[in-house]
């Protein structure tokens, strides 16, 4: 068994690790770099507590080995907000109460994060599309939903140039 | 257990790994649920990350996907919007960022719906071994009777405009494995069906080339007497399964109503 050096951009600072092959994204985040927003849910790909953005795009990141993505960069829901500042995600999240018990939220936020990156003003088909790989027991789905528009809406509100371009 | 995950660059290393009984890893959405149960056996992989199989050419109408090309990578592809809907039915988005081409054609029932649409689309792949590499139709691949050899690309036409249809029945709208699917590639000439190639996903062992489908469109205008008939007749070369999804007697029940829709478009 290789015990490798992986090194990861993760949230923007640099980082590395010593990665068994059974190491995955999610083991490396968590157990190795302390960063406990990215769940472990079903560990099969299928909950979506897990998912983080990998170079940008969101992924189920108990299915990634961490040795194969040495050099990449990640993005989890510790690296959203602004100091105390939280992200517009993540405060519509809190306002419109969409998180329950909360477990799955960092999953739900990041997959919104990676669907309001590619379109900005997105109908609700594609709200449920983007989060259909992410789970919520509480069944709170409704609020979920809402709290997207509203940040959908709040950004492009604050940046109308940014969403014009990402219309494009 | 995982004991060893290589990542090695290009084809011929991946290649030359794969003789020493060590299982390639595309994606690992079908793969890695199995590996982070503590209890699977000791196994060593070969991921493809960086094998330099994950892009997409289209010439002269000609598509060649790299058997690493992701389903985003194909489903963001403007030149690639025949498979869009496809894409689009298959798992969840950061699911479809990691899986690939080349893993579907190794999913297992119930899933592999873009393989149902490359066995229509008449989809061939090349394979690499020790040997060289050679081609190969999906549909001998996957008969399974070929030697262990590498996915390296899969490479098909892309078909007249409007001939290609596909539709998905599942239980949800957005990820959820398949009831029934059907593709097909259907060519009309003055309001007769010339040619017609069926694939169906969801109600065999694998993937279903319905010729007996096939054989009940061609020659007929495309209308519900005829499809009605092309689905008698499938019912004879289907062998649906029980599954958490559905029962086999619920998907034989529906298969007919799907084939219609897809095919009619009502």
């Amino acid at each position: 068994m290789t015990i490798r050096i992986v090194s990861l951009k993760v949230n923007g600072v640099g980082k590395a690790l010593m990665a068994e092959p059974g190491t995955t994204l999610l083991g490396a985040l968590r157990e190795h770099l302390g960063l406990m927003g990215a769940k472990r849910g079903c560990a099969q790909g299928a909950c979506g507590s897990c998912t983080v953005l990998l170079d940008g795009e969101p992924v189920v990141s108990c299915l990634v080995p961490a040795v194969t993505v040495d050099g990449a960069s990640v993005g989890t829901v510790e690296g959203l907000a602004d100091g105390q500042r939280l992200s517009d995600v993540q405060q519509a999240f809190l306002d419109g109460f969409a998180t329950q018990c909360g477990f799955c939220t960092p999953g739900m936020i990041m997959s919104a994060e990676a669907l309001l990156e590619r379109n900005a003003d997105p109908t609700d088909e594609e709200i449920n599309e983007a989060i259909s790989g992410n789970v919520c027991r509480c069944t709170g789905y409704e609020p979920i939903v809402s709290a997207i528009r509203t940040a959908a809406a709040v950004r492009r509100a604050a940046s109308p140039a940014r969403s014009r371009e990402a219309q494009v | 257990m995982l004991t060893e995950v290589h990542v090695p660059d290009g084809t011929a290393a991946v290649v030359g790994l794969m003789a020493t009984g060590a299982r390639v890893l595309a994606g690992g959405t079908s793969l890695m649920p199995s590996l982070n149960d503590h209890a699977s056996p000791e196994t060593e992989l070969i991921s493809l990350r960086r094998a330099g199989l994950g892009g997409i050419r289209v010439d002269g109408g000609v598509v060649r996907l790299g058997a690493a090309a992701t389903l985003s990578r194909i489903e963001r592809d403007a030149r690639l919007a025949v498979l869009r809907p496809v894409v689009r039915s298959i798992a969840s988005v950061p699911v479809r960022t990691l899986a690939t081409a080349g893993g579907n054609l190794f999913a297992r029932r119930p899933h592999g719906d873009l393989t149902v649409a490359l066995v229509a689309l008449d989809a061939r792949v090349t394979l690499a071994d020790s040997g060289g590499t050679h081609e190969l139709p999906v549909e001998d691949l996957l008969a399974g009777t070929a030697p262990p050899a590498l996915v390296t690309e899969i490479v098909f036409g892309l078909p007249a405009a409007g001939s290609f249809r596909y539709l998905k029945a599942s239980r949800r709208r957005f990820n959820s494995a398949s009831l029934v699917t059907v593709a097909a590639t259907v060519t009309e000439v003055d309001g007769v069906v010339s040619a017609a190639r069926v694939a169906l996903g969801g109600v065999g062992p694998g993937v279903v080339r319905a010729v007996a489908v096939e054989r009940a469109l061609i020659g007929s205008p495309l209308d519900v007497p005829a499809v009605r008939r092309a689905a008698e007749a499938g019912l004879g070369e289907i062998s649906p399964a029980d599954d958490a999804y559905a029962s086999a007697w619920y998907r034989a029940r529906v298969f007919p109503v799907h084939l219609r829709r897809a095919l009619l478009g009502h």
